[in-house]
């Protein structure tokens, strides 16, 4: 049995949901960003898969998927920042300990 | 090669940013004015740049992007905003004294984010912009790193912020498979269940931009914890960027009428206004409140977008264009009150400071009133105008439903911005102290104020330059 787009796509879905799931029930903000980076590598898959099945030549989709990669970790660093002071000040990490702002 | 100088504003403001970076590093002692006003001479220097290419239409480079009027509008919008916020921060002490110039990089590179987002014509550009954006952003809005409600702000801002582009990317992965590219215009717009899916996806990220309803849990706390510039900020350019972004998506390049979009974005407009107006009621930190007014004020643009005719398009940038100047005006003013409020007053953003406000500063309360007057579109103001446009373009074609929301909504949101009202000329003041204004605050006021007259008492420049901006590539 070959491997073939629907598994590719399949495997990006799965991973997709995990991560939205893992955002949504997870309470500790490390898992959630965690799952937000699953959620990123399922569309990158998704991009990789579809530029080798359906889209072959021009390598556009693994070429986005450099850029979103670098992105993705862009934006986990700031959030790991953010995480710290927090931390420092706080001494938790998880979400249902920030209530200082509501209304 | 010729095109590449399309990009020279955009090219330059992130030169410039960068140096001040660099400039703030070497300095061993910066003074924080000096800096802020590197800042604001960056910012002039780039809208200088944009003149020259007011009226031109054309592509770039590889077509990741146009350069044409309608874009142009939103980056002067984007800029003036930027440039507004610089001067609210000259005066703002939430803000560490020592990072002036990471502050005013940071602000400046995310200015340059929402620059190309309204000219992006493929998904690409659209994605890294917007997330120019959203990093600045998070940075800016967790800038007062010794306050713990700043960061906490931050965070949730970030945490649905992330999970957002994350469904925005899915979104773009969705969209390559059914089409073969990123790029927007390469296609006639098509009701393709997968492209319908992915433009949904994408659609998450856009609506947490613009804080359209299902996504906009992050937008009170973000605006409470974030240093009130910040939030001005943060409440205007993001907003109008991502509002010129989706006119183009899906007014221009893949029309939401083609693609049977149109009820959907009808219903989000209308619970957008809604929500954000009914949660308002009950805010008694002025901060909140005005962070549901903006998310009302985001449905009120919607309208515009939904009609999607000319009329709308035009109501639209005129609503975002007023927005900015009353929105700012009301930050302001809050601005100042917070900072004549003693120290033992544990919230200096609550309501109550307004109590009495006409017999300590009758000026101030004044200019206030003129400014919540606007936000509720009362005439004569700028607000009253905008409104005007963007309900009459609702009735003009047809969408009688967005239309009667949109004024019912006007009236619930008459009553919380007028109970401020009330509070400064009927209620008598706990102390009767007189209240300092710093220079830089009066200007911006006095700016802010000049301008929301100025379009509710003689609009035609104004609807004249909007009309003039409604010209776009394709």
């Amino acid at each position: 049995m070959s491997l073939t787009l629907y598994h590719y796509l399949s495997l990006g879905a799965v991973l997709f949901f995990i991560g939205v799931f893992g955002v949504l029930t997870r309470r500790n903000i490390l898992s959630i960003l965690m799952s937000v980076e699953l959620m990123f590598n399922a569309a990158n898959l998704n991009l990789v898969a579809f530029n080798r099945y359906l889209h072959p030549g021009p390598l556009l989709g693994q070429g986005l998927v450099l850029f979103t990669i670098a992105v993705a970790a862009a934006e986990i660093v700031v959030g790991l920042a953010l995480l710290l002071a927090i931390y420092r000040k706080r001494d938790t990490v998880y979400v249902e300990n920030f209530n200082l702002l509501k209304g | 090669m010729k095109n590449l100088l399309l990009l020279t504003p955009e090219l330059l403001l992130a030169v410039l940013a960068l140096g001040l970076l660099v400039w703030d590093m070497l300095q061993k002692t910066s003074s924080a004015r000096l800096t802020l006003w590197l800042g604001v001479a960056a910012l002039t220097l780039t809208l200088l740049a944009i003149v020259p290419q007011l009226s031109q239409k054309l592509q770039g480079v590889g077509s990741l992007w146009v350069s044409d009027p309608l874009g142009n509008f939103f980056k002067i919008l984007i800029l003036l905003a930027t440039l507004w916020t610089l001067l609210l921060s000259m005066e703002d002490r939430s803000i560490p004294g020592g990072q002036m110039g990471l502050y005013a990089a940071t602000l400046s590179l995310a200015a340059l984010g929402m620059m190309l987002l309204v000219s992006a014509t493929d998904l690409l550009l659209v994605f890294l912009s917007l997330e120019l954006v959203s990093i600045c952003s998070f940075i800016l809005s967790g800038f007062n790193r010794s306050d713990p409600a700043s960061s906490e702000g931050a965070m949730k801002y970030f945490l649905i912020g992330a999970f957002s582009s994350a469904m925005t990317l899915f979104g773009i992965s969705l969209f390559y498979g059914a089409t073969g590219t990123t790029l927007l215009t390469a296609m006639a717009p098509t009701s393709n269940p997968l492209l319908l899916f992915s433009l949904l996806f994408m659609l998450v990220g856009f609506g947490f931009k613009v804080s359209m309803v299902p996504f906009h849990f992050w937008v009170p706390d973000a605006y409470q914890g974030a240093p009130t510039p910040i939030t001005a900020f943060l409440s205007i350019a993001p907003k109008a960027a991502t509002l010129g972004l989706l006119l183009r998506i899906f007014t221009i390049l893949l029309p939401h009428t083609a693609l049977s979009l149109t009820m959907l974005f009808q219903v989000l407009a209308i619970a957008t206004m809604t929500v954000g107006n009914l949660s308002a009621i009950f805010q008694t930190n002025m901060k909140r409140l005005l962070a549901y007014s903006s998310i009302a004020q985001a449905g009120y643009m919607l309208i515009g977008f939904v009609t999607s005719d000319p009329l709308g398009q035009e109501g639209v940038l005129l609503y975002a264009f007023t927005y900015m100047a009353m929105n700012l005006g009301a930050f302001a003013v809050a601005m100042v009150l917070a900072h004549a409020s003693l120290p033992a007053e544990q919230d200096p953003y609550h309501l109550r400071t307004y109590d009495g406000l006409a017999q300590r500063s009758l000026g101030l309360s004044l200019l206030l009133t003129l400014f919540l007057l606007s936000l509720a579109g009362i005439p004569p103001t700028g607000g009253f105008i905008a409104k005007f446009y963007v309900f009459g373009a609702a009735i003009r074609s047809g969408f009688y439903a967005l239309a009667v929301a949109g004024i019912l909504n006007s009236v619930i949101a008459a009553y919380y911005y007028l109970r401020i009202t009330y509070r400064m000329f009927f209620v008598s003041p706990a102390r009767e102290t007189p209240i300092p204004v710093g220079n830089y605050l009066a200007t911006t006021v006095a700016f802010a104020a000049a301008l929301t007259l100025a379009i509710g008492l003689y609009p035609s420049p104004f609807v004249e330059s909007v009309k003039l901006s409604m010209s776009y590539l394709p």
